[in-house]
């Protein structure tokens, strides 16, 4: 601790919060207090309208939150789940006795992680084409010319093609995590368990599994905040799409995406500015309950820039 | 085709083993036995080993998939990517589409703009915070507690969720029209300077205070121990700090997207507007899609290359070093 003239605490804070206030509070604020008015793109009035925008978002019938909210947190648990699932099985194959060089399988299977995300997003549309992309001509050598699955113009296909790019993104860093957990377990407690009469499965989930999940837990739920906010890698792949009922937002139009379409989307005639902002306190509302629950079992949110 | 492969490094991998291992009790049985029946006991033996192997093959192969495909796509002219029947090699490898690329897209213009915004957002993001992480690390003052909570509350906001705002910002800046690249810089300096100032401020605060107090007792006013002996002690958390904010920057696509207009030729916008709009019409020249992805890649990727060795001491507390 020094010593200083107020002076130079104000000269040394000075830039950070001209910073802060101008261009992250200001914005944050001016969405608050958009949320209150009747703003439309037309009428450029900023009338005051109480809770009137968050009452039509959440007791309206025809409102799109509850399908988003529901389609997001869909997204969110078959994401985690597999991430869970997909980087435990491999980080228990590379802790394998029988396996070696774990260190060369690590580096390989840690690219995707260290890829640029935005650019493997479109690398990943590219392989999802339905006449070019190599994942149907893959198909096609085994069932056939006829063989195509519609990636993108079908929803289902088109929720799954966004989930394997997210699996692909994400595995690895439950693989690292979950490796250096296991390499921390005593050998000699799963020896212990096969003496005593455990087989396998029972060695697992009574002695390995407890010992990963203080490691586990923390990056599950960071995971599930980034997944909920997810924006860039699924937009660029699907923008939202496909839209089957033009009365609902696309198969996948996660809560960012939905808001980015509203906002941006062609479709939109008069854009009713208040609207969305209510949506997007709502969505910080929940989020931020989200990250105080993470932040109350320990997990420490990582940054990504605006 | 892939098939074969890990057969082959299985039988060798699988052969040692069993050999190492229990050969004199299997020497012993081989004589009553059939070589079938010897084949398959090895075969159930070492089931497990190749199943793993198995497994990792697999999965490396959908780790590098994507990375590979385009690679080769890159190299393979651009008639054959047309074909609906599946091509894994170039069959006559050629760097037409990066001469095309480079020629008669503007890569170099994308080149320029995105790193112009990366530099200024990073330069931008890296001195504000630094000079706040040290004044909320080293001094005390009223609403310190108060800002350190302000920050991670800003931290849960995504900036996406008030774009309309960031759009009426910049409108009010005067920068949309004259120079938005210069405003897209602002926005993700502000957006990074929470991180970097969380980051730096713990980095800061396992370097003892005694070393600048030393250095003032031996005459050097507070700025110089500040610049001269706490900043370059911190030169990992700075790198590493530097190195988030440059990569965030590089390929964020939502606000770019949402701030730049494309002129006739897209010019004027940032890597991954440009790759993207390759992509957007239904004639897309995936020969110079595959070559442009993989020139937007590799000066990112040599960037992690490089600033590998900082990542471990940079983000992790308990760095004091000298």
């Amino acid at each position: 601790m020094l010593q200083v003239k107020r002076r130079t605490i104000f000269f040394y804070l000075l830039p950070i919060i001209v910073m802060i206030l101008l261009i992250n509070m200001t914005p944050i604020l001016y969405t608050l207090f958009l949320s209150f008015t009747n703003n439309t793109e037309f009428n450029e009035s900023y009338n005051f309208v109480g809770l009137a925008n968050y009452i039509h978002l959440i007791f309206t019938s025809d409102s799109d939150l509850y399908y988003v909210l529901a389609l997001t947190i869909l997204y969110v648990i078959v994401c985690v789940a597999l991430f869970v699932l997909v980087g435990m099985v491999t980080a228990l194959a590379l802790n394998h006795r029988l396996v070696k060089g774990s260190a060369i399988w690590m580096s390989l299977l840690l690219v995707p992680w260290a890829a640029p995300s935005a650019i493997t997003a479109l690398i990943w549309k590219f392989l999802f084409n339905y006449d070019f992309g190599p994942i149907n001509e893959i198909g096609r050598v085994f069932f056939g010319a006829k063989f195509g699955i519609p990636w993108l113009t079908n929803p289902v296909a088109a929720f799954i093609a966004v989930v394997i790019v997210n699996v692909w993104l994400s595995y690895p860093f439950f693989t690292v995590v979950m490796l250096g957990a296991l390499q921390s377990v005593p050998k000699e407690m799963g020896e212990a368990a096969s003496v005593d009469g455990a087989n396998a499965w029972q060695t697992f989930w009574q002695v390995t599994f407890p010992q990963l999940r203080p490691a586990v837990t923390p990056i599950t739920i960071l995971s599930a905040i980034t997944t909920f906010q997810m924006f860039t890698t699924v937009y660029l792949i699907t923008a939202g799409g496909p839209i089957t009922d033009p009365a609902r937002p696309g198969a996948t139009t996660f809560v960012m995406i939905y808001m980015y379409n509203q906002v941006l989307g062609a479709s939109a005639a008069n854009i009713h500015y208040a609207q969305i902002a209510a949506f997007a306190i709502t969505v910080f509302i929940i989020l931020g309950a989200l990250t105080f629950l993470a932040r109350a079992l320990g997990a420490r949110r990582s940054e990504a820039p605006v | 085709m892939s098939e074969q492969l890990p057969g082959r490094i299985l039988n060798a991998k699988s052969g040692a083993i069993s050999a190492g291992g229990t050969a004199p009790v299997a020497r012993a049985r081989v004589r009553t036995q059939s070589r079938a029946q010897v084949a398959r006991l090895r075969f159930l033996r070492n089931l497990p080993v190749i199943l793993l192997y198995a497994y990792l093959i697999v999965m490396v192969i959908f780790a590098l998939f994507p990375m590979y495909y385009v690679i080769q796509a890159s190299l393979a002219g651009d008639q054959n990517l047309y074909a609906t029947s599946l091509q894994l090699f170039p069959v006559n490898p050629t760097f037409s589409n990066y001469v095309y690329a480079f020629t008669r897209e503007p890569v170099f213009n994308w080149l320029l703009n995105t790193t112009f915004v990366c530099l200024l957002s990073t330069a931008i993001g890296i001195l504000f915070s630094i000079t706040g992480a040290y004044a909320l690390s080293r001094f005390r003052f009223r609403g310190r507690e108060a800002s350190l909570s302000l920050l991670l509350a800003l931290q849960a906001f995504p900036g996406l969720l008030a774009i309309t705002a960031y759009y009426y910002l910049l409108e009010y800046l005067n920068l949309l029209n004259t120079a938005p690249l210069v405003g897209l810089a602002l926005i993700y300096a502000a957006g990074s300077l929470v991180f970097g100032t969380w980051n730096m401020k713990g980095y800061f605060d396992t370097i003892p205070v005694d070393l600048e107090q030393a250095a003032m007792i031996d005459g050097a006013t507070m700025q110089q121990a500040f610049w001269r002996v706490t900043l370059p002690l911190a030169t990992p958390a700075l790198a590493a700090s530097a190195l988030f904010m440059f990569v965030g920057s590089y390929t964020e696509f939502a606000l770019a997207n949402f701030v730049l207009n494309a002129n006739s030729n897209g010019s004027n916008l940032t890597f991954i507007l440009g790759l993207n709009a390759l992509q957007g019409t239904y004639t897309t020249p995936w020969g110079y899609f595959a070559a442009t992805s993989v020139i937007i890649s590799i000066p990112l990727m040599a960037l992690f290359l490089y600033a590998r060795r900082f990542f471990q001491s940079g983000l992790t507390v308990g760095g004091v070093k000298g």
